[in-house]
């Protein structure tokens, strides 16, 4: 009966001993797919290794705005990895998932890597487009999708505007007038960045594509090289997509140490390499060095010397009956 | 446009060309001849002049061959830069509206995956959320009835018409799991709330419900009053209780094979509702059912419609005031005439059970239903010789059956017709026969007393039995309207042998005629 009882013993501790499976749910913006789908990976052999656990990530896209309204409305993400700032502020704010001060949690406010908006043009440059004043020429048939729903969008926005301010010695009504001749020569606005690029890619639509610089390098790699060509305009926007614990579905999972840990892998040198392999800027200096060649160096402005803040550009800018609803027509 | 003009006129020379050859040949035959004819005279200028046609004739070939290649080219040359950008600018065009299309396309289904939902049908209307976790449904049930009492010397029944019921129903679901229904009645003489509860839907076996609802007693109380076989319900249910406040826990077993509720209530006497928040005492009543359909789920059909089970309630009665007994108001006919009440100053004052075997077989268009009742109550009088206090034993049953004749499935939750009346496609809805007996017996202690005045109910105006036999047919025209007349013949009892005064209910036999027009959605 002892030795029964020893055996039952030994069981129940090696049942209690043996590896759990973990899942989690990462809600990201559009173009992440990649960089997420090999940061998972690896992040999987380290949790593994480190704590005996295997995690088993699953992943969710979309335009951001729409993404954090999903997770509003009760997506259960145990981490968000959005395009902009105010997309978490939104889900803090509406549904208290997290704490308001969740950027300060992880350095560099929250943002383990940044990026910036390009242009994607068709092989050879055929419109001959340099600059964001290129952009507004007319003829020239812009794709990018809706500030209304994808960051990557409003990122583009304000790097344009923020060029017309700098052009125009921060007169806002030049600026405005400028916006609104870009937005003139917009035929179609997609929900978000990935929709944006199959429109101009793969539809044939357009002359130049507005777009992450991490997808415009995707799109090199998979629609070829002879067919697009990235142009770096003089002047674009410092976009810092940032990430966070969505605490209390974390809590609820009994997943927080993990999701938190999740992102904090993101900062070490490993994360910082797959995200600059895939094209998003690191903010490790050294392996910011070892990729330098991957990113053209332009001037950067940054969203709160430009616009105050997030809260202040959304308010202006994309909010309902905002400068970009009243000075887009649908074509 | 310009090239194909330019094609026809060359081809038009080329043809004119290719006609005027021989012609030019033959003029220069017969030009010959006749220059033979000449050229006897003069044979050598007539050499000279045919050479000069043939090296005019190699000419202009070299012309229009030349020409023709320039045709060629010009057919084959890409299109002017013009036309190229008008054709560009129409492949963009066309793109882009393809895009666009698939654009909208994709945001009409996301809209319509977040958008409410809407829908009207035989089940009413409903408004539900897109993931259906909030529903608000709009139902109705209105009955309008006549009765019409034959032989009663115009001095009990009145004959008339009568809205029956008349209920607005609102019903549906909050956060998923929470079911709510509020049903007031318009039909009677004051507006009531009838039902108003939530139920919370933690899973089919266990199931929690609040508010005012119906107990779980009575088989054919619980039955819907839409499906219910005649215009009233039998005297049995004259034996439990309607409408009661209180907390039930219930639920679904073995895939609805068992059920069972319980719950504890406010405590209503013998049909009668709570129909105000005021309640009659402190102690509170315990209502329970078990129910069972072994065969629900199995291949049998011949038992797959039977179901039985037993229902019951238990209470202390002790009525705080004086205004209320904690009584039965009195039991009532089919034709709702109140054959029997306590006396005055006769109050519940003790333990008030009730028990109730029922069973329901339905097996293609035939059904039939019965229960039988036991309400036992401890019933007191207070007067100045002293107290009497009685244990009131009241029994009743009955047993109703139906045949459809359209052959529909019979059914204790309602029929749905094969066909809808629709006389123009000569359909006639459904059509089903029915009959109940029925018998309710009052305890002669009730009766018994030095007189009148001393025994808790009065043997001259109130009958210590009643058995009715009803008869009727029901027409359902669709799943939302049914008509149905019947035809109920009640007898009563006396205790004792006592003769009922004249204007009392029982003093004669009820004879009354049921119609009904009935809509429910």
């Amino acid at each position: 009966m002892k030795t029964f009882l020893n055996l039952v013993l030994l069981a129940a501790l090696a049942v209690s001993a043996s590896a759990a499976e973990v899942k989690l749910l990462n809600v990201s913006y559009d173009p992440t797919r990649e960089l997420y789908t090999e940061y998972n990976a690896a992040f999987a052999k380290y949790w593994q290794a480190k704590s005996g656990d295997s995690v088993n990530v699953s992943q969710s896209h979309g335009g951001s705005g729409k993404q954090a309204q999903a997770v509003i409305n009760g997506l259960d993400a145990d981490v968000v990895t959005l395009a902009l700032a105010y997309d978490i502020d939104a889900i803090s704010q509406q549904s208290h998932l997290l704490p308001a001060n969740w950027q300060t949690r992880l350095p560099n406010n929250s943002t383990p890597y940044t990026s910036t908006i390009v242009f994607l043009v068709r092989k050879g440059n055929p419109k001959g487009i340099k600059d964001w004043n290129d952009v507004v020429k007319k003829g020239v048939s812009v794709v990018v999708p809706n500030p209304k729903t994808s960051g990557g969008a409003r990122w583009a926005y304000l790097a344009a505007y923020a060029y017309a301010l700098e052009k125009n010695n921060h007169d806002d009504a030049a600026a405005r007038s400028f916006i609104t001749k870009l937005y003139k020569n917009v035929p179609v606005l997609d929900s978000g960045a990935r929709g944006a690029t199959v429109t101009f890619a793969k539809n044939g639509i357009g002359d130049v594509l507005l777009a992450w610089e991490n997808e415009a390098h995707l799109a090199l790699k998979e629609f070829g090289a002879d067919k697009f060509d990235i142009v770096t305009p003089s002047l674009s926007i410092l976009a810092e997509p940032p990430v966070a614990v969505v605490d209390k579905n974390a809590k609820r999972h009994g997943t927080l140490a993990v999701s938190q840990e999740y992102l904090k892998y993101l900062y070490s040198d490993e994360g910082q390499e797959i995200a600059a392999k895939n094209f998003y800027r690191p903010r490790n200096e050294a392996v910011a060095a070892k990729y330098a060649g991957n990113f053209t160096q332009l001037k950067l402005v940054t969203l709160d010397s430009e616009f105050v803040s997030w809260a202040n550009a959304q308010k202006t800018h994309f909010a309902d009956g905002g400068v970009f609803d009243q000075i887009y027509q649908s074509q | 446009m310009k090239t194909t003009r330019l094609k026809q006129l060359i081809i038009a020379a080329t043809v004119g060309t290719q006609f005027a050859l021989p012609i030019f040949a033959a003029e220069g035959a017969a030009t010959g001849t006749n220059g033979a004819t000449t050229a006897e005279s003069s044979p050598a200028p007539a050499a000279t002049d045919n050479s000069a046609q043939q090296a005019e004739i190699a000419a202009l070939k070299q012309q229009v061959e030349a020409l023709v290649q320039k045709v060629n080219a010009l057919e084959q040359k890409p299109a002017s830069a013009d036309q190229a950008a008008t054709i560009s600018d129409l492949d963009q065009k066309v793109r882009i509206l393809q895009r666009q299309r698939e654009i909208d396309q994709d945001a009409a289904v996301a809209k319509s995956a977040t958008a409410p939902k809407v829908s009207l049908g035989q089940n009413g209307f409903s408004f539900s959320s897109a993931d259906t976790n909030f529903v608000l449904q709009l139902h109705a049930v209105l009955q309008f009835d006549s009765r019409t009492y034959f032989h009663d010397d115009n001095a009990k029944g009145v004959d008339g018409f009568l809205l029956r019921r008349a209920r607005p129903i609102i019903s549906g679901t909050v956060a998923r799991d929470f079911e709510y229904n509020l049903t007031p009645d318009f039909g009677g003489s004051q507006v009531q709330i009838f039902d108003a509860y939530t139920i919370y839907h933690g899973a089919p076996e266990f199931q929690v419900e609040a508010g005012k609802f119906k107990p779980p007693v009575g088989l054919e109380a619980l039955q819907a009053d839409v499906n219910t076989s005649f215009n009233e319900r039998s005297l049995a249910t004259d034996l439990v209780p309607n409408r009661d406040l209180g907390l039930a826990l219930k639920g679904d077993l073995f895939n609805g094979a068992a059920s069972y509720t319980v719950g504890i209530f406010n405590g209503a006497s013998d049909y009668n509702s709570t129909v105000t928040n005021t309640f009659s005492q402190n102690s509170k009543a315990v209502d329970a059912r078990l129910f069972f359909q072994p065969w629900k789920n199995s291949d049998l059909n011949a038992l797959r419609g039977f179901g039985f089970g037993v229902g019951g309630s238990y209470e202390n009665d002790q009525p705080a005031t004086n205004a209320t007994t904690g009584l039965t108001p009195g039991y009532t006919t089919d034709g709702q005439q109140r054959f029997f009440t306590y006396n005055k100053n006769v109050d519940a004052s003790g333990v008030h059970w009730r028990l109730s075997p029922q069973a329901y077989y339905y097996y293609g268009p035939f059904g039939l239903l019965g229960e039988y009742v036991i309400s036992d109550q401890h019933v007191s009088n207070y007067l100045p010789s002293g107290s009497k206090n009685v244990d009131v034993h009241n029994t009743a049953w009955e047993i109703s059956g139906s045949w459809l004749l359209t052959g529909e499935d019979a059914s204790y939750s309602g029929i749905t017709p094969r066909k809808n009346f629709d006389p123009r496609l000569n359909q006639w809805g459904a059509w089903q026969l029915v009959a109940r007996y029925a018998n309710l017996n009052v305890d002669d202690d009730a009766f018994k007393g030095a007189n009148v005045n001393t025994s808790l109910a009065n043997p001259t105006t109130s009958a210590d039995g009643a058995q009715a036999f009803a008869f009727g047919l029901n027409w359902y025209l669709n799943k939302n309207i049914r008509a149905n007349v019947s035809f109920s013949h009640t007898t009563f009892s006396s205790y004792g042998g006592n003769n009922f005064t004249a204007t009392s209910v029982p003093a004669q036999a009820e004879n009354t005629l049921f119609t009904r027009i009935q809509l429910a959605f």
